[in-house]
This record gives C-alpha cells, sequence and structure tokens, in this order.
C-alpha cells in the first residue's frame, strides 16, 4: 500500500482555538487584578447574564479538559486523590480539585463566587459544594427539574428557573455591587443566540460527501460555546468557521481523502488521546456528527431573554427526556448518511453514556446500523487500553468493509 | 502455501495451508513478552512439521493483539478472521462465542458468511482466559486441569464477583472456609458462562453456535456456557486454531486479489 503525503486534517481556523483559549485565561487574570469578580461556572449555566453584570466567567470543565489534551491532568488527579476523592469520581472534578488542593497556580484566578445548576450531571452539586468548603467561596446552586416535554416547560418549571435567575441577579448585584444592564443583556443574547446559529449552520455542512469539518475539528471548536457564548470573538471564530468550510465544500475538499466510512461519534471525547480519531481518518474513516457537538448549540430568543437563558438551562441535552436523545441520533443517521456509530462508555459520565446500550440496540434492530462501544475515560488517561481499544477499532471498520 | 498468524494475547499460533484451503500444519506457542519473537517460533514450527520452508509460502496474513509487529504481508481482525476460520469449517454457524486469552467476543454471521454483528468484553478481563489462569494459580491446579474437575463438582461454590482481583480473594475465602476445590473450579467456570452469556445475547444466539478460544478447549467451561445459553455448540477439533486458520484463509484471498489488481 502507498503512503500518501498527508493533508493536515484540521481546518485553518481551528488552529485559531488555542489563541482564543490562551486570551480568554489572561482576559480572567486582567479582570481579577482590576478587582472585578470571577465566577467559577459548570456547563450550561447563565454564562449571558454574567456577562451582562460584568461577571467574568470560567469553566472549571473545560479547564479539566484542556489539561488532559496538555498532559497535565495526572498530576490534578494525584493530589486531589492525595486529598481523599476517589478515582471513580468524575476526572473534571478530580482535575479542578486537585487544581484547588495543589494551591492554584496555574491558568484559572480563584473564583468571587461559584455558581451551579442541578440540571445535568450529579457529580455538579458535591463538587461545588466541596470547592465552597475549601475555599469559602459563596456558592449558588440552582435547581432545573427533568424535562420530559415540552408540556412540562409551559405548566410550571420554566417559571421556577426563571425565578432562580432573578434570585441570582439579586444575590450577584448585592454581593458585588453591580447592576444587570438589560439593554446590554439584549446584546449578549443576540450574540449568544448568534454563535449557537453558526455552530448549527456549520455543522449541517457536514452532511456533504466528503465531509468538510473532522473529529478534531469539532472537538476543539466548541470551545466558544463553553464559556463564550454572548462575545464578539465567539460570533467572529463561527463566521470565520463558516467561511473555510463552505470553501471546502465548494471545492470538493474532505477531511480525509477517498471517504471510506462516515461514523458518528457519541460522548465527550477522550482529551488525551485524540490520535484515535487520526487513527480512524488513517484508516478513511471520519467523524461526522456527533450528539455532543451538537448540543453546545442553544438558540436564544433575545425578545425575552430571562426565559430563554432558563430554557437553555433546562433543555441540555442530560437534562431531557432520554427518548427524545434516541429519537435525534436516530435521525441523524440519514441526515448524515451515517455508516456506524462509535459509542464511547465514559467511566466519568455516567448521565450521557447510560443509553447507550440501548442505542446500539435501537440502532442495529431498526436502522441496519452497527455499533462500536468501547470503555475509557474522558480526561483520565489510567483507564485508557490503547491496544484493546484499537484491536476493536480494526474488527468495527473491516466488519463495515464487509458490509 | 499460505500462512495465518493469530499473535494472540496469550498464545502465538501458526496454520499453513494450500491454496484450497486446507491444513498442512499448525502450530502454537506462549506469547511471551515479545511478538516477533514467538510468531517466528510458531512459523518455524508449524513449516517443520509439513516440510516446507519459508520460500514456499505465497502470503501471510496476521491477527490478534501483535498483529503489526508481525512479519506479514497485511493484518486482518480476529472477528472477521474467526469468521472466515468458522464457516469454512461449519457453514451453518450463524453465531460465534469466542473467549480468548484477554478477549471475549460474539459474532453473528449472516448466511454468506460475513460478519453482520459482533460486541466484545468491556475493559475488564474478567469472562476472559486471563481469568482462569490467574484463578489456576491460586489454587494451584494447571488450566488444563480445570476442565476436568470442574465434573467431580457436586454443588458449584456461587462466585459473585465478576472482577479478577476480587474473585482472588472470594476463591481464597471460599477454600479456607471448607470449599471443596472441584466446587469452586465449577463456580467460577459459571461466574464467566454468567458473564459471557449476557454479553452474546445483545447480539441473539441464533443457530448453529459455535464456541471457540483457548477457553473452549476447557470442557467444564464449555458445560456451563452450554447450559447457560441452552445450546448445544459445535465445537472446532481445536478451538484455539480457528483464528489463525481464518487468517490463513484472508492469506488465499488477498494474495487472489493482488493478482487480479496487477492484472488490470
Amino acid at each position: 500500500m502507498t503512503v500518501q503525503k498527508e493533508r493536515s486534517r484540521v481546518l485553518q481556523t481551528t488552529k485559531k482555538i488555542n489563541e482564543l483559549i490562551i486570551e480568554h485565561f489572561s482576559k480572567a487574570w486582567d479582570v481579577k487584578s482590576q478587582g472585578k469578580p470571577i465566577s467559577w461556572v459548570t456547563v450550561f449555566t447563565p454564562v449571558e447574564l454574567l456577562y451582562a453584570m460584568g461577571v467574568y466567567p470560567i469553566s472549571p470543565e473545560h479547564f479539566g479538559a484542556m489539561c488532559s489534551a496538555r498532559g497535565v491532568a495526572l498530576d490534578y488527579f494525584e493530589h486531589a486523590e492525595k486529598s481523599g476523592y476517589s478515582q471513580s469520581l468524575c476526572s473534571y472534578s478530580r482535575c479542578c480539585l486537585g487544581y484547588v488542593t495543589s494551591g492554584m497556580s496555574g491558568l484559572m484566578p480563584p473564583p468571587d463566587i461559584l455558581i451551579t445548576f442541578r440540571n445535568s450531571c450529579d457529580v455538579y452539586v458535591k463538587w461545588w459544594q466541596s470547592l465552597h468548603s475549601h475555599l469559602g467561596t459563596q456558592l449558588f446552586v440552582g435547581e432545573a427539574p427533568y424535562v420530559l416535554s415540552e408540556d412540562d416547560m409551559d405548566n410550571y418549571v420554566l417559571d421556577y428557573v426563571v425565578k432562580q435567575l432573578e434570585q441570582l441577579v439579586k444575590m450577584v448585584e448585592q454581593k458585588f455591587s453591580l447592576k444587570l444592564d438589560m439593554e446590554r443583556l439584549v446584546e449578549i443574547v443576540k450574540l449568544s443566540d448568534k454563535a449557537s446559529e453558526l455552530w448549527l449552520e456549520i455543522l449541517k455542512l457536514r452532511r456533504f460527501r466528503p465531509c468538510p469539518l473532522g473529529g478534531r475539528d469539532s472537538a476543539s471548536d466548541i470551545f466558544p460555546l463553553v464559556v463564550m457564548q454572548g462575545t464578539d470573538e465567539a460570533v467572529k471564530f463561527y463566521e470565520e468557521l463558516l467561511r473555510e468550510v463552505k470553501e471546502k465544500v465548494n471545492s470538493g475538499q474532505g477531511i480525509v481523502e477517498n471517504e471510506r466510512f462516515r461514523l458518528l461519534f457519541d460522548g465527550i471525547w477522550l482529551w488525551h488521546a485524540f490520535d484515535l480519531i487520526k487513527y480512524f481518518e488513517d484508516k478513511r474513516a471520519v467523524f461526522v456528527h456527533e450528539p455532543y457537538s451538537e448540543a453546545w448549540a442553544c438558540r436564544l430568543d433575545a425578545s425575552k431573554p430571562m426565559e430563554s437563558i432558563a430554557r437553555k438551562i433546562l433543555t441540555m441535552g442530560l437534562n431531557v427526556d432520554i427518548d427524545l436523545r434516541i429519537e435525534s441520533f436516530l435521525k441523524s443517521i440519514s441526515e448524515y448518511q451515517i455508516d456506524g456509530a462509535v459509542l464511547f462508555s465514559n467511566r466519568s459520565c455516567k448521565s450521557w453514556s447510560a443509553p447507550q446500550l440501548v442505542t446500539a440496540d435501537i440502532l442495529r434492530e431498526q436502522l441496519g446500523i452497527p455499533s462500536l462501544l468501547f470503555e475509557a475515560d474522558m480526561a483520565d488517561p489510567r483507564q485508557y487500553a490503547e491496544a484493546q481499544i484499537k484491536s476493536r477499532i480494526d474488527a468495527f471498520l473491516e466488519v463495515l468493509g464487509e458490509r | 502455501m499460505y500462512i495465518g498468524i493469530d499473535a494472540g494475547a496469550s498464545a502465538t499460533k501458526a496454520v499453513i495451508v494450500n491454496e484450497k484451503g486446507e491444513i498442512a500444519s499448525f502450530a502454537m506457542v506462549p506469547s511471551g513478552i515479545d511478538f516477533k519473537v514467538s510468531s517466528e517460533t510458531a512459523l518455524r514450527k508449524s513449516l517443520r512439521m509439513c516440510n516446507l520452508d519459508l520460500k514456499d509460502m505465497t502470503y501471510t496474513v496476521s491477527t490478534g493483539y501483535g498483529r503489526e509487529l508481525v512479519n506479514a504481508k497485511s493484518t486482518s481482525s480476529e472477528i472477521v478472521c474467526i469468521s472466515r476460520g468458522v464457516f469454512r469449517l461449519f457453514p451453518s454457524v450463524r453465531t460465534i462465542v469466542d473467549v480468548g486469552g484477554q478477549d471475549s467476543k460474539a459474532i453473528r454471521i449472516a448466511e454468506n458468511g460475513r460478519v453482520s454483528d459482533f460486541v466484545m468484553n468491556d475493559k475488564c478481563a474478567a469472562g476472559t482466559g486471563r481469568f482462569l489462569e490467574a484463578m489456576s494459580r491460586i489454587l494451584g491446579k494447571p488450566i488444563d486441569e480445570l476442565g476436568k474437575l470442574h465434573f467431580k463438582s457436586s454443588t458449584p461454590v456461587k462466585i459473585s464477583s465478576t472482577c479478577t482481583v476480587f474473585a482472588e480473594s472470594e476463591v481464597i475465602s471460599q477454600i479456607s472456609q471448607g470449599a471443596r476445590i472441584e466446587d469452586v473450579i465449577a463456580g467460577l467456570h459459571e461466574a464467566i458462562a454468567e458473564r459471557i452469556c449476557s454479553m452474546s445475547s445483545r447480539i441473539g444466539l441464533e443457530k448453529d453456535v459455535a464456541f471457540t478460544g483457548g477457553v473452549a478447549k476447557n470442557k467444564g467451561f464449555v458445560d456451563s456456557l452450554s447450559k447457560k445459553i441452552k445450546v448445544t455448540p459445535i465445537l472446532p477439533e481445536e478451538p484455539q486454531m480457528i483464528c489463525a486458520y481464518g487468517a490463513a484463509l484472508a492469506a488465499i484471498k488477498r494474495h487472489q486479489e493482488s493478482i487480479d489488481h496487477s492484472s488490470l
């Protein structure tokens, strides 16, 4: 077999993500040195509201992913484990708690307020409570009931979350002598919505053959939607990305040459093992869709800012009926012309992995789509058996090739 | 002549076949820590057995954990090799349950012999040959004897832990409480059988069912698994060689394809 000269499998725009991340953190330290408040938030919390009040949000989950990708998470895991946090806890939480117990000398400035919502993850509340007990920082825990259908929302749930947002605003205003500027909030909500709209448009272009944007891109490109929603920078980034992806589509350039298999990836990425994506791509198998990447896009209505932020908190992918998740999973198979699904059962995130076995059965029985399920951890490399996973990938792709 | 080499987690196997896929010889050696050495040893052994020389060999396909380290023209996955091997010998088989040194698998094959679906064990080694190797060490009984002892059991002990490490201590405590070794062995076989059964049920156990892999040589385990899945399995004479045999069959096919390709 001849070895083809490798083309970079990362888009030019994606390469700018690093700069954005560095800017995000250096800005955080600037903010801190100016005496303005920093909030540590879990994802799918009201960052738009925080930006509008002048509170700067930082996502420790993103920090965990980043540390893992850069190979520096182990130190933090070990610190957390030495302090008594079990290895069976979520690796993001261990990374963050290790960062705190090891003295917080790194990228994240210490928080002035801790904000979380009970909307997607069982660990959040205990994790944020632990941070509170280590740091003594004020804590806000919001409640978000499960949303089984749109009816639940109309009745009482939405109102309940809006009221909590109002409480949060009051708390922040009093604590930091700040004032929520409604006009500014409307602008921020518009920007946040715009970024999501663009991201959805970009993802849709992956329906083209060959697929113009691969797994390595989508894994990185979600960053502006994690904690930069409502900023100009996020919108600019996605505008540029959209332009590049459109060009790729127009010129018929795919992320791999002679695309052979189009795959769905389910789960959070393995931040410490990005070479897995390359392993697939070397065999001309490209990831064309991930429910995880899509989950970051949340459309907001600027005419009802508080309500749409509440809606975003409530309808995040893990806070809705599992059937809805499976339904959209099934729909994507034909939309993206998917040949097979790769399901990553994540030791750290059981709320995400829970429906995977059922999903695999449904995919096989209803659509004849085979799945590959493997177990590892999103951020902890100690839970990763490379040879075992690669032998499963080989078998899966060979079987796909036989069909 | 064509060679299939299966560099597995526990043992490395080599099978030599003629262009019709008929077996000329086969050999097996422990994998140890160096797949290069083990695959060469297995190959030399099998060549000697059929009085052939390396230069008589047309094409080699390797498979198994060490597939990339073997000196072969191309590689193939165990799933596909096992299916090819079984289908050639037993075309009526629709489901294969393979329990190897480090992996267990259930494979569904279509009427044309192609793989239609498969599942493999999760990361954990419970329910694989490794588990039984560890237990045989603790019990001080050679792995080959486990099958025989199994049939001397009257009331198998219930082993509740599926973790190899925890099962070790459970076995020790059972023995120290006076459980008979035979009953512990039968209990261990039942524990693995249960695990394999629930894994295999995920793809459906359509008949005929074949058992392959090194652990299928253990008659005691085969007994437990057959009862659990309520099927009388087809057992190849050499269940551990099937994967290498399938690789040898793949070697014939690939050689043919390369000729077809170059004559275009």
